[in-house]
């Protein structure tokens, strides 16, 4: 009875040629100058259920070597023009074929010559005087060497194509992440913002924020989501949508630094594979020119006064999540002109060189001191810098943020 | 650097000798070991810092964890002797307010026995 449905008719064509192309045979290419000893080889071959190509030359036998990609060549040493090494050598020397398994034949079995012909890239070889059963035995053992690197340069190329996709959405979330950043420069009249963000993998847990709460405020936040990669970027990404001004007004009824987190800690407790956030949040009040602040287990927050001093603005605190109970509570300090507020992750301090020694709070500090004279986002990258030349390495081994603010004098 | 745990027993729980670094790379080793803990109903459990070297903010987090389990089962985790550096990042992140520390064994233990 004929299928009534074509396509089922179809499908079942296309998987029966598959099938075939799973069985077929795997194919052996002889390179030999000497007709007999070729045709001998052949008719051997052939017997062994292989498919066979014939090339009578070194030339004309690379040629189908590139056409057919045999799965395995057995190739004579002595041929005129082209003989067996340089065969080899031009294989080796080509990437697309360099992979090809190659049995040399020789009359000449040497542990000298054997020795020169693998140097120049053969993979076995076989006296002209071996035994049928080594023969077949090294013919075989060719053909199963050649099937495992074919299948490892399947998978590889799969790996490769998978891989780019991947790499392709990180780069893409990576781009929408860095979207969510806040533009530097005069964020209100007087107020200038600066920051860099240095993710330690495409993606990273480290957020920040500043945003304007009514006409004399600025609201600021950094955040860093403990762990590394994409899921410490999502879970970074929905704390900062909840951190949204107008959100925080209808959930929480306060831009109060402290009221904020004890909700945000409520809201946001720990995961059970233990991960959290540490956060600190800022208020900065233009008319009375003081900076309010709360800080969950964030000791990344210092304020670098006109007058040199440094002063760091973190009590120990909880991190989020560590205790649904707790009360975060807010601490006020005067924030002159010409001073400068910095919220950072620990990814800048916590630097390890080459020895393991830690680039530390100290450290840091004295380079922030040291950069008063230059422009805020001066200052910021060359603290940046200082911390990648104490590591040694090009990129930070966990996710780097820093944020300054400087009210005008 | 990896992990080693070493436990023993003392009254009313167990002791885990933690050898190594507390970190994001050793969590699954120190979970494992605090679950073996749990699920043989153990309520007390104290974890002997004294070998410990770093701890990071994954480990910090999993001692909260941890912590968070305990309380739940009416139980308790306890700290000995952390080292110096250790003890000044989990200050940082006020973990002593969250779980008690101890400098002897014998006061740890003791704690247990009069909660028990």
């Amino acid at each position: 009875m004929k299928s009534s449905c074509p396509q089922a008719d179809a499908t079942d064509r296309v998987g029966a040629v598959e099938e075939i192309a799973a069985q077929e045979p795997p194919t052996v290419l002889i390179v030999d100058d000497d007709p007999v000893a070729r045709l001998a080889m052949a008719a051997r071959v052939k017997r062994m259920g292989y498919r066979v190509l014939e090339a009578g030359d070194g030339q004309s036998g690379l040629e189908t070597l590139r056409r057919e990609r045999p799965d395995l060549t057995i190739l004579d040493w002595m041929m005129p023009g082209l003989d067996g090494p340089s065969f080899c050598e031009q294989v080796r020397g080509d990437p697309d074929i360099g992979s090809s398994q190659i049995l040399m034949m020789t009359s000449n079995d040497h542990p000298e010559q054997i020795a020169e012909g693998l140097a120049r890239g053969a993979d076995d070889f076989l006296s002209k005087a071996a035994s049928r059963q080594e023969i077949i035995a090294r013919i075989q053992a060719g053909i199963r060497t050649a099937s495992l690197i074919r299948r490892l340069e399947q998978v590889t190329d799969q790996l490769r194509r998978k891989q780019g996709i991947l790499d392709q959405e990180l780069r893409a979330a990576a781009r929408y992440v860095e979207s969510l950043l806040p533009s530097a420069g005069m964020v209100v009249s007087g107020v200038e913002l600066a920051h860099l963000y240095r993710p330690s993998l495409a993606l990273g847990g480290d957020l920040y924020n500043v945003f304007r709460c009514g006409d004399q405020c600025l609201g600021m936040y950094l955040l860093d989501a403990s762990g590394h990669g994409v899921a410490s970027a999502l879970r970074s990404a929905s704390l900062a949508s909840f951190l949204r001004e107008d959100n925080l007004l209808r959930y929480v009824g306060s831009h109060d630094p402290g009221a904020i987190l004890t909700e945000v800690n409520r809201l946001f407790p720990m995961t059970g594979a233990g991960e959290y956030f540490t956060i600190v949040m800022a208020q900065l009040d233009l008319r009375s020119q003081k900076v309010r602040y709360a800080t969950a287990g964030h000791s990344g927050v210092c304020v670098h006064r006109r007058t040199g001093d440094l002063q760091w603005l973190a009590p120990p605190t909880l991190p989020l999540g560590f205790d649904s109970d707790c009360v975060y509570r807010s601490v006020e300090t005067p924030f002159l002109p010409g001073d400068r507020l910095y919220l950072f992750s620990d990814g800048i301090y916590e630097v390890p060189n080459s020895k393991d020694e830690l680039w530390g709070k100290e450290r840091f500090a004295a380079a922030l001191c040291r950069a008063a004279d230059r422009t805020l986002s001066g200052a910021l990258s060359t603290v940046v810098a200082e911390a990648s030349q104490w590591s040694g390495r090009d990129g930070f081994p966990d996710d780097v943020a820093v944020v300054g603010i400087e009210l005008k004098a | 650097m990896s992990m080693q745990v070493k436990e023993r027993s003392m009254p009313n729980g167990v002791i885990l000798e933690l050898t190594g670094d507390l970190t994001y790379a050793n969590r699954e080793q120190f979970k494992t070991a605090v679950e073996s803990v749990r699920q043989r109903g153990f309520r007390y459990l104290v974890l002997d810092m004294s070998n410990v070297r770093f701890i990071d903010s994954s480990g910090l987090g999993l001692l909260a964890l941890v912590a968070q389990q305990f309380k739940l089962t009416q139980g308790k985790l306890s700290l000995l002797k952390p080292q110096a550096y250790v003890r000044e990042i989990m200050a940082l992140a006020n973990i002593p307010s969250l779980i008690p520390m101890y400098e002897n064994e014998q006061d740890a233990v003791a704690a247990y026995a009069k909660a028990a």
